[in-house]
């Protein structure tokens, strides 16, 4: 077991990595530790906990900004932010259902690192999105700020997204700036159900076609629908499509009535309102509720929606999951045996003329090691991958090997 | 922008406004996207900002310009695209005249391209001349491919089917039809009269049906645009003096309410004399005078009314904007509005608004851009003839008129020949 | 402005470069695609920021992502200097040529390559405008979102490269939130493609990285762009105040409310004279400064938005108000704030455009500060900004034929930005570093940040070929910033604690 190491200021985290750097050793970067078992398994000899640096030392909601420190509790960033009707609007999930450990553990450091993003991913982002600015320590143990606290911003190139799905592998965040946004008013979902797949998002795409807004669309087949906790939606034995409308009531109530109209073709149009929205939509932000099988290993890819249905059917022929779809198709989860060997070979052929990207999510470490937990990429981005690395941690310092071998 | 004009150079007047007309420019681009030849090239010295830079280096340089900076000046059109686009109001219009002049008088061009070129102005401005060259070029058809492009070109452009104008270039007055609410006097246009006499009867047919006495005064001739856009100055102004000199004798002895003008190059021109003259105190207030007079048909149209349409089932039909009119002009809706209430369905080209390529006399000098953009035009009008049953293309100016009837099997007609036909007159073709 | 010493070995050279440049990409159809007289080199001396100008090397315009590469790698093999190109319209020098530089043009990539309605998204290469995309889309009634003011013109591969903001970016983000895909070529000729009509990246999020990187990491030869649905309604609202600072209480108090309007632009007196004689949108002319505020959505929605934005300005007393009843007046309305820039230039020979972002609390006191200023430089300003995104654009006024005033222009342009900065703010908002606003990149960041910034220079273009000259007041090389400090074989970091 490595050492673990927890400081309390930024002053500290400096030190341990120029430390770590001098003792030529390597340390693994926690917030909370809510998704460690996202990415390949690596050994590093210390273990640098974030989560002491909690602190939000900005929070100026007319300006629609926050600054936190890197190991603040997102629980806490969500409470602050509700007390003003305000919200993180790319919707990070709680990933905790699905490694375990408990409800609402994760930070925002981790956050960010791992460019998390939730069903309103199609009309809002992700976590890159909104990253205004960060204080961190490289892989070199220099500490630098890039971005600011305004939106407008193109001052020098933009290391937030660099570090925005980077899962720590090239600095350690130690702060960061992120923009807030007004909570949307009114909620409503509209739902139809039993169409299969394809038809499922074939009604999702028509809608995000139109004019309504409308800022999370998914599709859950019969076999995930069932496992809601939404009584609506686990009595029914069928597939369920949806779509969330959000705003100020008068306008939900519209373009509610729109989606109505078009859906008028399906069988059993129905809404959902506040509450059990918010609850549908968490479960499916969440995925560990619907995928509840703790021995499955779960994948997460990433298509033009489109291609979703049929890349499904696709790898249905091959292997035994299930699914469900959100982004309008464009999100895919997919659960198999846990124990099964080779299924991102076979989900990444079939990647290969759909174009997109899969993760393996969650997986034993055997099976992280032996498949590639990240999307492997084409040798000329590998090299340019390697590269940043090698200018941002060329001792490998940093969660090394967490993303790709080498890296 | 800077310039680096001496203050020698600054002392000749004409300069001294190319120079202030240039500082307007803040190269900001907006003119790019509406060039015709930008669009096709890609290339930005064949943009309108382009070409500002280029002629700006000629003038600061003086002497002889080189043979890039001519190429990419004898490129333009000088359809004026850029100039509706430009918010900061550069006039590009008298900055490329002046250009081309500077050209003319500065640049030796080849023994054969200089004689194509006055050749090119003198028989197209002169109607007996003209009407010959065509017949040789009727001829010439079947043997094109021996000759290079531009010459081919030149043969291709000549109509198949010559009419004989039955209105000729005479001084002439065409009463009005019951009580006389004006007295105008028509430009015939010396190219137009040869190659679509139709266009001048429809006009005068039309007019005097609106109660227009319509004249053709003694000495009224080319207005000199054909000259002028070739850098030739000289011989513009001369046109442009014997049709001041006739009119404004028109004028005093008979009065003249305003001067009719069916081809929108020649309108942009006549509008322009106002300009060509205003440091020539002969010349300036006589100059301003016409300049003041001048109407396109369209805009007379718009200042009276069109007679009762007496057509029914009127076919639907394309409108191009000839640039001379819409961006040298600035008619852009009147003659939408007109061909509507004569009862046409006008049925819009996609995309923005290009160039034909005609231009005075590009599509002879330039026959490679001319032919590119003429079908790029015909491919986005074939886009909505076949859906919307359109058989038929109007446009308000001659130029337009013959580059299209080159290379399509609608029915090219001018504005005119449709309202004409629509409230009583001759159905086109005649 | 200080530039690189151009390379006197690659000047020297330059005929055997133009020679491999023209076998590279041959003559066409409308004539060479390699600029080499000086006259024709004239049409590229500078960007929309015309006070900064220079010949480059040679101009090339390729057609294709292949040539694009060969040309890189040819370039990056014989040390020779590269400056894309898009539709010149940078407003920071970005574009701005080198004496020893090649200037690839990318005015040839003008085609859409495919529109993508079920995946709501447009494949397109670089060169193509702004503005065509939407247009291309238009009669299915989509758009794309960004639409800076430029849009006409600015090329989409510059838009990526600048991560341009636009009048609506406010509620619906800058390039970079609406980008799905790019393909780039590096110095070494490799291209590689990011992202597509999927979300998220695959390893590192480079797509976001090339965003806003002003031509220095690789040239973007192809775009994949997120389109969105046209609002059902959207209504634009003419607000005018006697006073500066009441305009920017209103826009404090909207965004306070809860609203995010899809647009919220301020014009002053004086750009709103110079718009109102181009375009005529019908804007006011009694009064001191202007508000633009557009709302979108359903009808309903619209309609409650524009009273509950009626009601604030009410609060603050202004007397005018006009609300947009047709879709031409709307569009009207934003010509005039679109073509503001340039129609300055109708009553001053030269404007400089700056180009800070504040925290939009601090609006009133910046404005007046301006004002201030105007009066110790003796150089007349107009305000035209992005006043939802609290992103500034004053314009100074001179004329650069008279000595001196540029200089003076320059250090009125510093003081604003300055003053941005010790606000909370930042240099720039939208229109890039470039060579503008280089040398005063230190007054935000520090050695180590810059550092930082080189470093993923580095990793794309080690041999610092890409745009050199921009961005950084010092370019470190490569090899000294990869450098891991040991002195007398102590360990880098001599002085930390153990732990
Ligand atoms: C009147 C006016 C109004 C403007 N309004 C706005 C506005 O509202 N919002 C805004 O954000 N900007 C605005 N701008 C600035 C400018 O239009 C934008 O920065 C635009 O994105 C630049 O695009 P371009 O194609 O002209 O790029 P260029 O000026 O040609 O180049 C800009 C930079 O991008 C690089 N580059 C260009 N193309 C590529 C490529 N394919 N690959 C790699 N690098 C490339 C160049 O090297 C250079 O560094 C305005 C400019 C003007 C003149
Ligand atoms: S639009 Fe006008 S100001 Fe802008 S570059 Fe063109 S000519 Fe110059
Ligand atoms: S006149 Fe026409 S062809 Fe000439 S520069 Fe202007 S837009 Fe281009």
């Amino acid at each position: 077991m490595n050492k673990s190491l927890i400081p309390h200021t930024k002053k500290e985290v400096l030190d341990i990595i120029r430390a770590t750097i001098n003792d030529k050793a390597s340390i693994e970067i926690i917030g909370a530790g809510s998704k460690r078992g996202w990415g390949r398994p690596y050994q590093t000899s210390e273990l640098l906990d974030l989560s002491k640096l909690s602190t939000v030392t900005l929070y100026e909601p007319q300006e629609l900004v926050m600054t936190a420190d890197a190991g603040t509790r997102m629980e806490d960033v969500r409470q602050i932010l509700a007390e003003n009707h305000q919200h993180l609007a790319f919707e990070p999930p709680d990933l905790s259902l699905l490694y375990g450990g408990s409800k609402n553990t994760g930070t925002l450091g981790g956050t960010v690192a791992a460019n998390l993003s939730g069903p309103r991913r199609i009309q809002s982002g992700a976590a890159r999105d909104y990253c205004l600015g960060f204080v961190a320590i490289s892989g070199r143990g220099e500490e630098f700020k890039s971005g600011g606290r305004v939106v407008k911003n193109v001052t020098g190139f933009d290391l937030s997204k660099l570090l925005s799905g980077s899962f720590g592998t090239l600095a350690a965040m130690v702060s960061v700036t992120i923009k807030v946004l007004p909570s949307p008013e009114k909620t409503r979902t509209a739902l139809v159900f039993g169409l299969d797949d394809k038809m499922g998002i074939q009604a999702l795409s028509e809608t995000l076609q139109g004019p309504f807004e409308v800022n999370a669309a998914a599709h859950l087949p019969a076999g995930i629908a069932k496992n809601s906790s939404i009584a609506r939606i686990n009595t029914q034995g069928q597939s369920v499509t949806a779509v969330r409308l959000q705003g100020p009531a008068i306008s939900v109530e519209k373009r509610c009535q729109g989606v109505k109209a078009l859906w008028q073709c399906y069988e059993g149009f129905e809404e959902l309102h506040s509450h059990n929205s918010d609850g549908l939509w968490s479960e499916i932000r969440d995925i560990g509720s619907l995928l509840n099988n703790q021995s499955n290993q779960i994948w997460r890819i990433s298509v033009p929606p489109s291609e979703g249905a049929d890349l499904v059917a696709k790898i249905r022929s091959d292997i035994q999951c299930k699914t469900f779809f959100d982004w309008g198709g464009g999100l895919i989860w997919l659960a198999t045996d846990g124990k099964l060997e080779g299924v991102g070979t076979i989900i990444r052929s079939a990647l290969r003329l759909a174009g997109g990207h899969a993760t393996l999510l969650r997986g034993s470490s055997e099976l992280r090691l032996t498949s590639d937990v990240f999307q492997p990429q084409e040798p000329a981005l590998y090299r340019l991958t390697k590269s940043v690395k090698d200018n941002f941690d060329p001792g490998r310092v940093l969660n090394p090997g967490r993303m790709y071998e080498g890296i | 922008m800077k310039t680096n004009f001496t203050a020698d150079q600054r002392s000749n007047p004409l300069m001294a406004m190319m120079e202030e007309n240039l500082r307007k420019c803040v190269h900001c681009g907006f003119c790019l996207p509406s060039c015709p030849t930008y669009s096709v090239s890609g290339d930005e010295r064949e943009s309108p900002r382009g070409r500002i830079y280029l002629i700006k280096d000629m003038l600061e340089r003086e002497g002889a310009p080189n043979k890039e900076i001519v190429t990419h000046i004898d490129s333009c059109l000088s359809c004026l695209a850029c100039m509706s686009a430009c918010p900061s109001g550069v006039n590009y219009q008298h900055y490329i005249d002046y250009a081309r002049h500077y050209v003319e008088n500065h640049h030796q061009r080849r023994g054969f391209e200089r004689f194509m070129r006055m050749l090119l102005v003198y028989t197209i401005t002169h109607a007996k001349v003209f009407k010959i060259a065509l017949k040789v070029a009727k001829l010439a058809k079947p043997f094109s491919r021996f000759f290079g492009l531009k010459i081919s070109n030149m043969i291709s452009m000549a109509p198949t089917k010559l009419k004989t104008a039955e209105i000729t270039n005479e001084a002439r007055i065409y009463p009005a039809e019951g009580i006389r609410i004006k007295r105008v006097g028509l430009l015939m246009g010396c190219a137009q009269n040869v190659l679509r006499p139709s266009v001048n009867e429809a006009t005068i047919r039309l007019l005097t049906r609106m109660g227009m006495e319509v004249v053709v005064s003694d000495g009224v001739g080319c207005c000199g645009a054909l000259s002028h856009h070739i850098g030739k100055n000289d011989i513009a102004r001369d046109s442009a003096k014997t049709n001041i000199d006739a009119w404004l004798k028109e004028f005093d002895q008979r009065g003249l309410d305003n001067i009719i003008i069916n081809a929108a190059g020649c309108g942009t021109e006549v509008k322009d004399y106002a300009y060509m003259f205003k440091d020539d105190p002969a010349y300036k207030g006589k100059a301003q005078k016409i300049s003041d007079l001048t109407r396109d048909i369209s805009e007379l149209i718009s200042e009276h009314q069109l007679p009762t349409v007496k057509l029914s089932n009127q076919p639907n039909i394309i409108y191009h904007d000839a640039c001379s009119l819409i961006h040298g002009q600035g008619i852009r809706l009147e003659p939408r509005e007109h061909l509507k209430s004569a009862g046409f369905e006008v049925v819009e080209i996609p995309g923005r608004h290009f160039c034909c390529g005609s231009a005075g006399s590009y599509n002879l000098l330039q026959p490679t851009m001319a032919n590119e953009l003429k079908d790029r035009r015909l491919a986005l009008i074939g886009e909505v003839s076949d859906s919307n049953k359109v058989s038929i293309l109007a446009t308000g100016n001659i130029g337009c008129l013959m580059q299209f009837a080159s290379g399509t099997d609608l029915q090219v007609v001018h504005t005119v020949e449709l309202l004409d036909w629509a409230t009583g007159g001759l159905k086109p073709p005649y | 402005m200080r530039m690189p010493t151009p390379d006197a070995k690659i000047i020297s050279k330059r005929s055997i470069i133009v020679e491999r440049l023209q076998q590279i990409v041959p003559r066409g159809a409308f004539g060479e695609n390699v600029i080499i007289d000086s006259a024709g080199l004239s049409a590229y001396e500078c960007d929309g920021l015309s006070a900064y100008r220079q010949l480059p090397l040679v101009v090339v315009l390729p057609e294709t992502t292949e040539q694009v590469s060969k040309i890189l790698k040819y370039c990056n093999e014989t040390g020779v200097k590269v400056v894309a190109r898009g539709a010149g319209t940078s407003l920071s020098g970005g574009a701005l040529p080198l004496a020893d530089a090649v200037m690839l043009g990318l005015g040839k990539f003008n085609q859409i390559l495919n529109i993508d309605y079920a995946n709501r998204a447009v494949v397109t290469q670089s060169g193509v405008t702004n503005l065509s995309i939407s247009e291309a889309v238009s009669a299915a009634d989509f758009y794309y979102a960004p639409d800076p003011s430029s849009q006409i013109v600015c090329s989409i591969g510059g838009n990526v490269a600048e991560n341009s903001g636009g009048v609506h970016c406010l509620k619906y983000g800058l390039t970079t939130n609406n980008l799905l895909g790019l393909e780039i070529v590096l110095m070494n000729g490799d291209i590689i493609k990011l992202g597509g009509k999927h979300l998220d990246s695959e390893g590192y999020d480079l797509l976001g990285i090339m965003t806003g990187s002003e031509g220095l990491l690789g040239v973007i030869t192809e775009v994949t762009l997120r389109i969105l649905k046209k609002p059902e309604t959207a209504r634009a609202m003419l607000i005018g105040f006697d006073d500066a600072a009441l305009a920017g209480d209103c826009v404090a108090a909207i965004i306070g409310s809860g609203i995010i309007p899809s647009g919220m632009e301020m014009m002053d007196k004086l750009a709103i004279k110079a718009t109102e004689e181009f375009v005529h949108a019908g804007y006011p002319s009694n009064i001191e400064t202007l508000l633009i505020v557009e709302l979108d959505g359903p009808l309903d929605e619209v309609t409650d938005l524009i009273a509950r934005v009626q009601n604030i300005v009410n609060g603050l007393g202004s007397g005018y108000i006009r609300v947009s009843e047709s879709e031409t007046e709307r569009e009207k309305f934003w010509a005039g704030r679109k073509a503001a820039f340039p129609a300055i230039g109708r009553i001053t020979p030269d404007y400089y455009c700056v180009d800070g972002t504040i925290p939009r609390a601090r609006l009133p006191e910046v404005l007046m500060r301006i004002s201030k200023m105007s009066q110790k430089y003796k150089l007349r300003v107009a305000n035209v900004f992005h006043a939802g995104d609290g992103n500034l654009h004053p314009l100074i006024m001179y004329d650069a034929n008279k000595l001196g005033e540029l200089e003076r222009a320059e250090e009125f342009g510093t003081e604003i930005l300055i003053l941005c900065v010790e606000v909370g703010g930042v240099l720039t908002g939208e229109h890039g570093v470039g060579v503008e606003k280089r040398d005063l990149m230190e007054k935000v960041f520090t050695e180590e940040d810059l550092k930082q910034q080189q470093r993923l220079k580095c990793a794309f273009d080690p041999n610092g070929l890409l745009n050199p000259g921009k961005v950084f007041p010092t370019l470190h090389r490569c090899a000294e910033l990869g450098r891991v400090h040991i002195h007398h074989g102590q360990t880098p970091f001599p002085d930390i604690p153990r732990f």
